[in-house]
């Protein structure tokens, strides 16, 4: 039975010429997974809006939309709360009350279900989602995962027939989303229910999905299982193909007549069946130029640090060197102190033992002024944290106010950083109107008015899709030129190996091991990109698709 | 903390037990009634939180005690019975001691009776019980409990990011510290206006605002509570009509006087007694009950 059948869509914001949305025809049926992606602003999430009345935002609208047969907008209030359960982005602002099992018994009090049912069904959702455990916990003392899972579970208590949901993992650890998509995965499978999802992720979300949509510029311009979603993009050289699960894009890259990989462990078979036995041997070589000559910049020596005196220690032992105009990456799970790490660089934090040197000064030795300007900038894990003013022209204006410069100056000094990022046309906007990827960048412009020889980053690429990724990483590079320390912490295993110079993979408060990037991966085997899970055992020192790619080529 | 069998009982009854309790230790200055008092109060306050009861009840309490006690009588100088002349003139009287020391005991004991009702209390047993009589309250309460932290932390978050871009309002001179103050102001205003825009649609999207809203607890009036409950209220009764006959009170000035020690009286001590020290029976008896199942196995 058809969930929803959509004709003739358009849709355009207030005061705006563009149509967001543009005849959009789509019929979805009950029990699909449907994965929708596309680039930031293809108008994806607009898509989903129109799919429940209460969160349809104001505009102007073509086209009908019918659920379950009936229009959409005939459906009352009522019906629709329990039947279309909505997932957002951010896990931390759907959840509305102080206790995990009143936000799980949220809707249903909505509904205006009675004590006993109520009880029934959460207890229903926290046994299938295991929540068991963290019952009566506060919901500040839950983890990102935990809270979208919360956010989930709170829905699914309504027993909704389709759910809908808004990138629901950007905000979230990779071992975290794996395991909320598998969730999701679960309850298609299993309960039937009709799942409609927009997400960046597509390595894990195409293999899960019955049918991928690709948008872009409020069309949809492919509509098809996963098996031939890469054909048809790459036959229209469009560019959402290089956000497409590795094994597709390796397979299309190469000419053969088999059936296309897409997880894994299919593309090892693929490539295993098109590469000649007698090849396997030969090795990849790739030589890595580092200079070791460089001066060290930051040393990090025999470091612990703990956030309160009775506290476990959140740092231990660490020794860490980064050298003049490296980009050096620090990986690793959730909660093992990256991020510290990076603010006893800053010198936010201090450590209880050891000592940090930049430049060989002790850190808290050199004066805030002195730390800032002209030497160290932190971009924060969330852009949203520095702006100020109305429009992101005033706010990197804002970021010269304790200068000494002169006008001229300082407009000779925003003009540069507006266009190392690119932001020519965001200037008169206000910063919270930009997309994620946008406002990752007025970020770092306003922090590269400090004028940095140190940039440290924390998770840049959270939240952003594959072609803002791409753009930070020309920015990135740009700034290396200009001889830029970088140090990033990220879970971003693929940005790291295809652009980092030096990697460290951090676990229990220190840095288990360090080595140029290549070196680093072809040395782990389980955190490591996809291309070397793919071609290691042809070959070890692959990392990159390109790398694959050239392999297969040369044989 | 340790697990407390009387915060299991139900929200209603740890409410009216300790609004009991608390108003009466205000009210009876009975020397005996307040002997109790204190002794139970002292007593559940170190079985709900041990250790760290005990050193704060002996570290702060016990010297508060003994200041209140010898403050008394250097400024009240009422009271027949004088014992000697301060340097100033002034006599210092038995009753003025007594009273002091009276007072000090009550002072204590309704703060240890407090403490006592903040690890009992929890905001949801709160929430239940002012939701039962209005519900929209119940929802807003529980919402303020869930932002007011959420943006405590927000605001660390931000001054932090400042910092990273040498904002920091620990350093700097006054002028400079105040800009930046203000600047993590308004970043947090932005910050929370933004972001409940997705709170409002997930609350939406949830059905909130359709009539008819029920608010859900995770509370049972059960069996036992039954039993707790009547306890309570016979108890209560016993003791109030001690103090409608004036047994609960004594008088200082100009002298003490305390109504005699009958059978009616030792009644009444004791209702007070099972009373105050109910939760700690209710504790105690439980441990046994377990012990003796544990014996068996």
């Amino acid at each position: 039975m058809e969930t929803y059948r959509i004709k003739n869509l358009s849709f355009v914001y207030p005061k705006m010429e563009k149509k967001v949305l543009d005849n959009i025809n789509l019929q979805i049926d009950g029990g699909e997974f449907v994965a929708i992606c596309g680039k930031s602003g293809s108008g994806k999430s607009t898509l989903l809006r129109q799919l429940k009345t209460v969160l349809t935002p104001h505009g102007k609208r073509e086209g009908e939309i019918y659920f379950h047969g009936k229009p959409l907008a005939t459906i009352e209030d009522r019906v629709q709360a329990s039947q279309i359960g909505y997932v957002l982005q951010n896990p931390d602002n759907q959840i509305v009350t102080d206790k995990v099992w009143h936000e799980l018994a949220f809707g249903l009090e909505s509904l205006g279900y009675d004590n006993s049912t109520i009880r029934l069904r959460v207890a229903e959702m926290a046994s299938f989602f295991g929540i068991q455990t963290w019952f009566h916990k506060k919901v500040t003392e839950l983890s990102g995962g935990q809270k979208q899972t919360l956010n989930l579970a709170g829905i699914m208590a309504m027993q909704p027939s389709v759910l809908i949901l808004d990138e629901p993992t950007s905000q979230l650890d990779p071992i975290a989303a794996y395991d909320f998509l598998e969730t999701i995965r679960r309850i298609n499978r299993e309960l039937g229910t009709t799942v409609i999802m927009c997400e960046h992720r597509l390595e894990e979300v195409v293999p899960i999905a019955d049918r991928v949509i690709v948008m872009d510029e409020g069309h949809i311009i492919v509509d098809a299982p996963p098996k031939s979603v890469g054909k048809k993009l790459s036959e229209g050289n469009h560019p959402m193909f290089f956000a497409m699960p590795s094994a597709m894009q390796i397979y299309k890259s190469i000419e053969n007549n088999l059936s296309c990989p897409i997880t894994i462990n299919e593309a090892r078979k693929w490539i295993d069946a098109i590469l000649p036995k007698k090849e396997m041997k030969k090795r990849f070589v790739v030589e890595e130029h580092i200079d070791r000559s460089k001066n060290t910049i930051i040393k990090i020596k025999d470091v612990w640090f703990k956030y309160e005196k009775d506290a476990a220690d959140a740092i231990k032992d660490l020794s860490l060197e980064v050298k003049q105009g490296d980009f050096y990456c620090i990986v690793g799970g959730n909660g093992t102190g990256k991020t510290t790490t990076l603010s006893l660089i800053s010198g936010t934090n201090t450590p209880y033992r050891g000592k940090v040197l930049v430049n060989g000064k002790d850190i808290k030795k050199i004066s805030s002024k002195d730390r800032f300007r002209n030497n160290l900038a932190m971009l924060p894990q969330n852009p949203q944290n520095i702006f100020v003013k109305k429009t992101l022209e005033l706010d990197l204006y804002e970021m010269l106010i304790d200068t000494k410069f002169e006008e001229k100056e300082k407009e000779e000094k925003v003009r540069k950083v507006v266009e190392i990022a690119e932001l020519e046309d965001f200037l008169s906007m206000h910063p919270y109107d930009l997309s994620g990827g946008e406002q990752q960048r007025a970020a770092l412009a306003k922090v590269l008015l400090l004028e940095p020889k140190i940039l440290l980053l924390d998770e840049p690429t959270k939240g952003l899709d594959a072609f803002f990724k791409k753009k930070l990483a020309t920015l990135l590079k740009k700034l290396k030129k200009q001889g830029v320390t970088i140090v990033m912490v990220s879970h971003d295993i693929e940005f790291c190996a295809n652009y980092a110079d030096i990697c460290g993979l951090f676990f229990d408060g220190g840095i288990v091991t360090t080595n140029t990037t290549r070196k680093f991966f072809a040395g782990n085997s389980f955190y490591t990109t996809a291309a070397n899970r793919i071609a290691r055992h042809i070959d070890p020192e692959i990392v990159t698709i390109e790398d694959v790619v050239h392999l297969c080529q040369q044989s | 903390m340790v697990r407390d069998s009387f915060a299991g009982l139900h929200p209603i009854i740890n409410f009216v037990y300790f609004a009991a309790v608390i108003l009466f230790s205000m009210f009876f200055m009975h020397p005996i009634l307040q002997g109790i008092a204190l002794i139970s109060a002292f007593t559940y306050s170190i079985v709900l939180k041990g250790r760290v009861a005990l050193k704060f009840n002996l570290l702060y309490m016990l010297p508060m005690l003994l200041f209140m006690a010898i403050l008394n009588p250097t400024f009240n100088h009422a009271g027949v019975t004088i014992l000697f002349y301060l340097r100033s003139g002034n006599p210092v009287t038995l009753e003025s001691i007594a009273y002091g020391i009276a007072a000090a005991f009550m002072f204590i004991t309704v703060i240890l009776w407090f403490s006592c009702y903040n690890t009992v209390m929890t905001s949801d047993k709160f929430i239940y019980l002012f939701g039962k009589m209005i519900p929209a309250l119940s929802l807003i309460l529980s919402m303020i409990l869930r932002f007011v932290p959420r943006y405590k932390e927000q605001i660390k978050v931000i001054s932090n990011a400042q910092k990273c871009i040498g904002r920091d309002i620990s350093q700097g001179n006054i002028i400079q510290r105040a800009r930046n103050g203000i600047k993590i102001l308004s970043i947090m205003t932005t910050w929370a206006l933004e972001n409940a825009i997705e709170t409002a649609d997930s609350m939406k999207s949830r059905g909130y605002g359709l009539s008819g809203r029920t608010s859900f607890s995770i509370f049972r009036f059960d069996y036992r509570d039954k039993i707790a409950f009547t306890l309570i209220i016979v108890l209560l009764f016993i003791v109030l009509l001690g103090a409608t006959m004036g047994e609960n009170t004594i008088r200082f000035f100009p002298s003490i006087k305390i109504q005699e020690i009958t059978v009616f009286s030792i009644v009444v001590y004791t209702a007070y007694f099972l009373l105050c020290m109910m939760p700690v029976i209710i504790n105690i008896q439980e441990a046994m009950e377990w012990r003796h199942i544990e014996s068996k196995i």
